[in-house]
């Protein structure tokens, strides 16, 4: 079952083409990848989703539909339910995730309150059992501001906030790209985790070929605002058949074209 | 705690600096000050006036023996006599600032009342007719003489409508132009500050951030934007605290308002001096203390340097 | 369509750069062309409204008001520049000194000037002008002091972060002397600053000027000073108007041009206000 499909999605930024032509379906509980260098547009195809193009940007043409409905010319206040309730979002730039100068505890507060209404103290289990599910030292956490906590730390409380009211999709916006490999790693593997837990489908954005091989379930590959390749991971990733893919798969250590998939398997572990 | 000791310790040694200063100042001044402070009375003065008077003030002791009687005083809050009224400089002043000060608080609130409103939706509709009303404002406001402004508004209010007095003290009404022309001609610079800051904290990825939490705007823009928005101003503010008492110079003079910038131009063009020096030091005390409290309030909006004790940027 | 634009743009601010020098040439020369003389007394024709003869009226000793308008200028915006090039070449030689040389003559220094701008320039300005008594050469020499120190700043920051570049460091390898490098390298990146800071402070300085000439302690009478020839026409708000809000738009204009000349120069060098 679909749970969002993008068709036909053109976006422009002063009338100058940044998108072109996207057509991806994401199905329930299903890990999809969007892969490409940075300006090929994934981040602003994510974006567009939710509603959080900037305000030069514009839809050209297209739809995109999440769970039967049309969401692509929603207005601000309807995407604003949408927003941390159904689609949430986690971004790569883990500082600037959280409003500095508030309490992570009152942060999640304000988001539960925004969507759903609950006392006080239901609020606040919520948010604590979702601090819990990202592996954090809940009451601490919930207490401190978040330039106490460190980078790690704050990625999987921006984590926590996105899972918190089980959303159907969550958008991860390139979310270890600025933490160093061993924090990324055990990041990645917080949010497969939760995807087990609430099985909700994700939007995995990077440029990193070798994250997108370890969960993904279909990948799809994007060069200059345009989805040049799609399939499942298999096919994608044993089986390029674009040029481009087949570069992005050169980019990683040394692979011989003759090189076979299990060495393959070996090497982008 | 330790902060405010030394804040405290800071502030006893720069007194010393600053009483040394004004002693200074006053023995820079071209002229015997026995003939200044006698001539006054435009009587004809004898010798022995003069040397009965010059034994009082010890000025045949070498400078520093004056110094020390003259910082032995000033520790006992003795500023000494106005050459002209003959009352002590600080009772005169003392009688006279809960009126500069109800002017620089009523200052204040118009300064904020404009100031808050209208950098807010010019931020938030940049570009917009708000927008663009509130930038004229600002480079009028800020181009603009505040003693002009307060004869435009005493010709306006007060000649043409007759609303409102156009000097003195007493009533409510007695401090609304003087305050609308001060609150008026300090806001240019705030509202353009206030924009500014707003502006940048808008662009920052957090906003957005909290955008994706489907969080609504008016709670963006009120409680995760605004309150970081208020750190250059309130920095700013303790730098323009200078401003706004200069500010009450002009203006109490202006409208014959009888506070203590009033009080110190009549010294100055009566080259009173006692109350001159009493004024520096008084105003300079003040402002020092100000500056202490916009840090503490600095702290307040600012958990990072709270919590962490990192110095100020 | 963006060509159109840009050059649009670039026009406007090399208009506005024309019309500033334009109004500072007008009130150079101004005071050659004035019709009466600005200081000629005559009690027959007091406080005259506007006419043809007298193009802003008389005052209230009979003065022509366009006359003096005309030579206030020249008092008031004179001066201005006058106290901005003092300060200039107190300020900028002190700074750029003290970056150079550094260490423990540059902190004492800096304490000197931070506690300097702990006061607030106009209070200074005031004060000294007070204390000193009233007169036009005092209120220069006070609002010197008053200015000097944000200069010195300014340029000292800056030369502190270029002197470590490479470019300079590569002078004083290729054997410099201190001088050449000062003037040839470092100069020039303190000039845009400085340039920036004095137009967004020229209007500041004829604000100052004003006012102290308005609260007595500036120019005298009978020198026709733009904030002198304000406070003269206090007593006659109620029956001569005209002799108030001429002189206060003449200020107003000044320092508004100086400020819009300002906002350019700051968003052109992208300077951090």
């Amino acid at each position: 079952m679909s749970l969002l499909t993008v068709r036909h999605l053109h976006i422009s930024c002063r009338n100058k083409p940044i998108v072109k032509n996207i057509d991806f379906t994401v199905r329930q509980g299903e890990w999809f990848t969007l892969i490409g260098e940075s300006g090929s547009g994934k981040s602003i195809t994510a974006s567009t989703i939710g509603g959080l193009l900037p305000k030069e940007m514009s839809i050209a043409a297209g739809h995109v539909l999440f769970d039967n409905k049309d969401i692509t010319h929603l207005s601000n206040k309807e995407f604003q339910k949408l927003r941390g309730k159904e689609i949430s979002y986690v971004f790569q730039d883990y500082q600037s995730s959280l409003t500095p100068f508030m309490k992570i505890g009152k942060q999640m507060d304000e988001m539960i309150q925004a969507h759903c209404s609950l006392t006080k103290n239901e609020r606040r289990e919520i948010a604590l059992q979702a601090l819990e599910d990202v592996q954090l030292p809940t009451k601490r956490v919930y207490n401190s501001y978040p330039f106490q906590l460190s980078g790690g730390q704050l990625q999987r409380a921006s984590i926590a906030m996105a899972i918190m009211l089980n959303p159907k999709l969550l958008i991860a916006d390139e979310p270890t790209t600025a933490l160093d490999s061993i924090t990324a790693v055990h990041v990645l593997e917080v949010i497969a985790n939760i995807k087990e837990k609430i099985n909700c489908a994700i939007l995995f954005i990077t440029h990193d070929l070798r994250l997108a091989r370890k969960y993904s379930n279909t990948i799809a590959v994007m060069k200059q605002g345009e989805i040049v390749e799609a399939g499942t991971k298999e096919s994608v990733i044993y089986h390029p058949s674009h040029p481009y893919t087949k570069r992005l798969l050169g980019a990683v250590p040394t692979i011989k074209s003759s090189t076979s998939p299990a060495k393959l398997d070996l090497i982008l572990q | 705690m330790i902060q405010i000791t030394k804040r405290f310790i800071e502030f006893m040694l720069f007194l010393f600096l600053l009483s040394f200063i004004s002693f200074i100042l006053i023995k820079l001044v071209p002229g015997d000050p026995i003939r200044r402070m006698l001539q006054v009375d435009e009587v004809s003065v004898t010798k022995e006036q003069i040397e009965a008077l010059r034994d009082e003030l010890k000025l045949h002791e070498p400078l520093y023996i004056q110094y020390w009687y003259w910082l032995k005083r000033f520790f006992a809050f003795d500023l000494g006599h106005s050459y002209i009224t003959k009352q002590p400089v600080l009772s005169e002043l003392l009688s006279r600032f809960p009126a500069t000060m109800m002017l620089t608080c009523a200052s204040l609130i118009v300064m904020i009342l404009i100031s808050i409103p209208l950098g807010t939706l010019s931020a938030l509709y940049k570009n917009k007719w708000v927008d663009h009303i509130s930038r004229l404002f600002a480079l009028v406001g800020s181009s603009i003489p505040s003693f002009w402004l307060g004869l435009l508004f005493i010709e306006l209010f007060a000649v043409r409508l007759g609303i409102l007095p156009s000097m003195g003290k007493g009533t409510v009404k007695h401090i609304i132009l003087p305050s609308l022309t001060l609150g008026i001609a300090m806001s240019a610079v705030y509202v353009r500050l206030l924009r500014s800051s707003l502006l940048e904290s808008l662009n920052e990825d957090y906003v957005k951030a909290a955008r994706a939490r489907g969080i609504s705007e008016r709670r963006i823009v009120l409680f995760h934007v605004f309150r970081r928005s208020l750190i250059p101003v309130v920095t700013n503010f303790g730098m323009s605290i200078g401003s706004l008492i200069s500010g009450t110079v002009v203006i109490e003079v202006l409208f014959s308002y009888p506070g203590i910038g009033k009080m110190v131009v009549d010294a100055m063009i009566r080259r009173d001096y006692p109350v001159i020096q009493g004024y520096v030091l008084f105003i300079t005390i003040f402002i020092v203390l100000i500056n202490i409290i916009v840090d503490i309030g600095y702290r307040y909006l600012n958990p990072e340097i709270r919590l962490k004790g990192v110095e100020r940027r | 369509m963006k060509i159109i634009k840009q050059t649009y743009q670039m026009n406007s601010q090399s208009l506005l750069f024309i019309l500033v020098f334009a109004y500072f040439l007008a009130i150079v020369i101004a005071p050659l062309f004035t019709p009466h003389d600005p200081l000629q007394i005559n009690m027959n024709e007091r406080l005259l409204k506007p006419s043809e003869e007298h193009l802003f009226g008389t005052d209230h000793l009979g003065r022509d008001l366009f006359s003096r308008i005309l030579t206030g200028g020249q008092v008031t915006v004179g001066t201005g520049l006058l106290v901005l090039i003092i300060v200039l070449l107190v300020g900028v030689p002190l700074g750029m000194v003290s970056g150079f040389i550094g260490g423990r003559f540059d902190r004492y220094f800096m304490r000197i000037i931070d506690s300097f701008m702990a006061f607030p320039d106009f209070i200074i300005a005031i004060v000294l002008s007070g204390i000193l008594g009233p007169s036009m050469l005092n209120l220069i020499f006070a609002i010197v002091v008053a200015k000097w120190g944000s200069y010195a700043r300014l340029v000292r920051s800056t030369v502190l972060s270029e002197k470590e570049k490479d470019y300079v460091l590569m002078a004083v390898v290729n054997g410099l002397s201190a001088f050449q490098i000062i003037r040839k390298h470092l100069l020039p990146h303190v000039m845009g600053n400085v340039l920036v800071l004095a137009t967004l402070d020229f209007g500041k300085i004829i604000l100052m000027i004003a006012s102290l000439s308005y609260i007595g302690l500036g120019a005298q009478p009978p020198t026709p000073e733009w904030g002198a020839m304000l406070n003269e026409s206090t007593p006659y708000v109620q029956s001569s108007p005209h002799l108030m809000i001429i002189p206060g738009i003449a200020i107003m204009c000044t320092v508004l041009i100086s400020n819009l000349v300002g906002d350019v120069l700051r968003d052109r060098f992208d300077v951090k206000g």
